[in-house]
């Protein structure tokens, strides 16, 4: 071993527990005047609108990845820990709704895709319909109905077709005011006389037609009255 | 058939072609009452001439003005209410109506041939008449001829609505 060698031999025994017993001095130094020292007046000593009068924010907002920030906000967590009803209270209602421009946002919904989803016999099950009724004002509904637009998409004549002329007849006065209108004797007798007449008619033409064993009768009525009365 | 369902089915038969009692008591009524016109005529004229020459006048069936004014009179009356509106006097009555055979309304000349050919179906005992009860579509000779049919034209429904109104105003009287 060369001489050089060995003298750095010694130091580094020397050196190296030298060094490791300043670190542990230093560590408890350190340790010593961290316990002594008094935080809260340190930080009442500093000035710290000139701290931060010294900081650039913005090259420290350049250094900061936002993103990865967001990434690892449990924002679920963070919604959960938050009371929204005082927060509710603070804001005006009101004022929020008149800026807001509702025929933009009206032209915006798709109101299909909703109504699909609305279960309408679920809705009108809980409807109090009594209740709405009652709170309605019928003569206004009526007068606000256009009775004309209204009238001109019914069919009458589908309409009357379904009215059972006889009951009615029957049933009400419109019969006493027929009987009343119509001539009374005169129209009676006449009315009596074809009867009779077109019942002898049919007879006598049923008894002919079984003389000549006709199977098939011929046409009731010329073709033009069949095809009038065929016409809906 | 109940008298109630009786005005129910004439209901049906609108337009049907019509039978031969309804017919032949439409011209009974208007073989009287076109007589009665033509007699009135004549008495109108024998007082027109006893007036103007003092002279009466008697008129008999062998009488030649008779013989030939009469059924002049009646082609007249039978020829212009088929061309006029298609029914007589007494065809108003019974409720039915001269037709052309496909159910149109009858021409004015098919109304008067009809009248024209009428006395055909007189001849051999009313043969012509036959046709009425076994022709599928109860057209008579005439009726053939001038390409004509009778149909029921009365209004039945309003005939039904009367009874109806007449039940129920004596069924609301018989309770009271």
């Amino acid at each position: 071993m060369k001489p050089r060698d060995r003298l750095r031999s010694v130091g580094r025994r020397l050196t190296d527990p030298a060094e490791e017993m300043a670190q542990q001095v230093a560590e408890r130094v350190i340790e010593f005047l961290v316990d002594a020292l008094d935080i809260n007046a340190l930080a009442a000593r500093v000035d710290m609108n000139a701290v931060l009068g010294h900081i650039d924010a913005d090259d420290l907002l350049k250094k900061v990845d936002l993103n990865s920030v967001i990434d690892r906000v449990d924002v679920n967590a963070l919604l959960r820990r938050v009371d929204l009803n005082p927060l509710l209270k603070k804001v005006d209602l009101n004022s929020v709704v008149d800026r807001v421009d509702v025929n933009t946002l009206a032209d915006r919904v798709d109101l299909n895709p909703l109504l699909e989803r609305v279960d309408v016999n679920a809705v009108l099950d809980r409807l109090d319909l009594n209740a709405v009724l009652e709170r309605a004002d019928a003569d206004e509904v009526i007068r606000r109905v256009d009775i004309g637009a209204v009238l001109d998409r019914v069919d009458v004549n589908d309409l009357v077709k379904r009215v059972d002329v006889d009951a009615l007849v029957e049933e009400t006065d419109l019969g006493a005011v027929i009987a009343r209108s119509s001539g009374g004797m005169a129209s009676e007798a006449l009315d009596a006389a074809r009867s009779q007449a077109v019942g002898l008619d049919q007879f006598i033409d049923r008894w002919v037609q079984r003389l000549l064993r006709r199977r098939r009768p011929g046409p009731p009525a010329p073709a033009r009255m069949l095809a009038a009365r065929a016409e809906p | 058939m109940s008298p109630r369902s009786r005005p129910a089915g004439l209901v049906s038969q609108q337009g049907h072609y019509a039978g031969s009692v309804s017919r032949f008591l439409a011209y009974l009524i208007d073989l009287a009452v076109s007589s009665a016109v033509f007699a009135l005529g004549l008495a109108a004229v024998s007082l027109g001439i006893q007036v103007v020459t003092g002279h009466s006048v008697t008129w008999s069936r062998s009488n030649i003005v008779v013989a030939f004014a009469y059924p002049a009179w009646e082609f007249l009356y039978f020829g212009y209410s088929w061309a006029a509106s298609g029914k007589t006097f007494g065809m108003a009555v019974l409720g039915v109506r001269v037709v052309r055979a496909d159910g149109a309304d009858l021409e004015s000349r098919r109304g008067y041939l009809r009248a024209l050919v009428f006395p055909l179906s007189f001849l051999f005992f009313g043969l012509g008449f036959l046709g009425i009860l076994v022709q599928r579509e109860h057209r008579a000779l005439h009726d053939l001829i001038a390409g004509s049919a009778v149909i029921y034209a009365w209004d039945a429904r309003a005939a039904r609505l009367r009874y109806l109104a007449r039940e129920a105003e004596s069924s609301a009287g018989g309770g009271t």
